[in-house]
């Protein structure tokens, strides 16, 4: 069973992906993340990718999908931890993921949330 | 342009019925891959094809179902191969060149992926017709 | 057999070679703790390109730079092909967090670029090196200044680095 445990950290969700990724798995993934959301009323998800080694056509839109979706509930989502090999399989393969935020690591993941929230909170119209 | 068909060894025969055997199928092409020496980049483009190819025969198949089979290719003066031979008795495809036709990007929308597919490896070729399913052969090469 | 062999041992030299002088061609340079830059000169071909982005991707997760300037005064032709693989480069960089800027581009390669109806919008782009450099250093929250200043009030102090 390769359900992913997303863990609460302060306005932050946190999730972990430990293994491959089954289809059903992703698609499960990017369900419970929505459920949280809208749950806890995070503001972020920080997705750490490190240990997933394939990524193809249908993850690499998943997690597009995901993160455009989770924007629409009101949270950014940062992928962190991609690896080299899986992003250049990615960017041969066409896609661009241009709906995703990415950092190198979850330190660096953090501190772009918490940057992308601070200018959002003080855009003004007047 | 495919010559004769290159000498193989070792094969490994695996069923496409599930989205379980969409992993299992691409980590057996990676383990392959890296018993054969491929370096970690090519281990990732070996197994995103193989993901990518073995998802169509789910998606796109009568049944869903298919057979794939890994063979490593005797060493040549291209160097060291391996060989992925994904076949399925769906639908077959009824345009093979407009499938594997190349667009800029291939980041929207459905379809089989086979250009990006075809860009990850050495050599892509379809063996498909209207109502005789398809074989997908792919073959990557290193020094 | 032992001609096999030769022709084996033949291969991986060639091949060595090839990386070596990839390498020569397009090194991937620290200018500052997180800037990264990669001077290109010459055609940009499938390979090479191929090469380049995974030493990049390399070098990135080994320095944690988050900014990488792309030079292209010396790249000869840009195509669609040339602007295909300097775009690949800016996703795969952009997949690791790092930003890519894009300098040297001259008027004629901007012109060629719009020309060609390729979607470069979220590509940062400068004319010449001093400037991607200039950019980078203000992304980083850094600033260079004179040391005059801090010498006209005293004994030497050392400048922060980062």
């Amino acid at each position: 069973m390769a359900r992913v445990p997303i863990l609460t950290f302060a306005d932050l969700l946190i999730a972990s992906v430990q293994e491959e990724l089954r289809d059903r798995d992703a698609l499960a993934l990017q369900e419970e993340l929505s459920a949280a959301i809208a749950r806890t009323g995070a503001r972020g998800v920080l997705l750490d990718v490190s240990a997933v080694e394939t990524v193809d056509s249908f993850l690499g839109r998943l997690l597009n999908d995901l993160a455009l979706g989770t924007r629409l509930l009101g949270a950014y989502t940062v992928l962190v931890g991609i690896q080299p090999a899986v992003a250049i399989t990615l960017v041969e393969l066409g896609l661009q993921l241009t709906g995703v935020h990415t950092a190198l690591n979850a330190e660096k993941g953090q501190l772009l949330l918490r940057r992308l929230l601070a200018e959002e909170d003080r855009r003004e119209y007047r | 342009m495919s010559t004769a068909d290159p000498e193989s060894f070792g094969e490994t025969r695996l069923p496409i019925a599930t989205d379980d055997d969409i992993v299992a199928a691409r980590g057996a092409a990676r383990e392959v891959a890296k018993v054969l020496g491929f370096g970690a980049v090519d281990q990732s483009r070996i197994a995103t094809a193989v993901s990518e190819l073995t998802r169509n025969v789910i998606r796109y198949a009568t049944d869903g179902r298919g057979t794939v089979a890994i063979r490593a290719l005797a060493p040549t003066e291209r160097g060291t191969g391996m060989e992925i031979v994904v076949s399925d008795d769906g639908p077959g495809i009824a345009d093979v060149t407009q499938a594997l036709a190349e667009g800029f990007t291939s980041g929207s929308g459905l379809g089989m992926g086979l250009p990006g597919t075809k860009r990850l490896m050495d050599e892509l070729t379809i063996d498909s017709a209207l109502g005789q399913g398809t074989t997908v052969t792919i073959r990557k090469w290193h020094r | 057999m032992a001609e096999t062999l030769d022709t084996t041992a033949a291969q991986t030299v060639i091949a060595e070679q090839r990386r070596t002088i990839s390498e020569l061609q397009t090194p991937v340079i620290q200018v500052w703790s997180g800037i990264l830059a990669l001077p290109i000169v010459g055609s940009v071909d499938t390979a090479r390109a191929q090469d380049m982005n995974e030493r990049l991707l390399e070098k990135i997760i080994e320095t944690s730079s988050e900014i990488v300037i792309l030079d292209i005064t010396g790249v000869a032709v840009i195509d669609t092909s040339v602007a295909k693989h300097l775009l690949e480069t800016v996703t795969a960089a952009r997949l690791l967090g790092a930003e890519v800027l894009i300098v040297g581009l001259s008027t004629h390669t901007a012109l060629t670029l719009v020309h060609l109806g390729l979607d470069l919008s979220g590509v940062t782009t400068r004319t010449t090196l001093a400037k991607g450099l200039e950019l980078a250093f203000r992304r980083l929250g850094l600033e260079v200044v004179p040391r005059r200043t801090a010498r006209a009030h005293g004994p030497e102090r050392e400048g922060t680095d980062d």
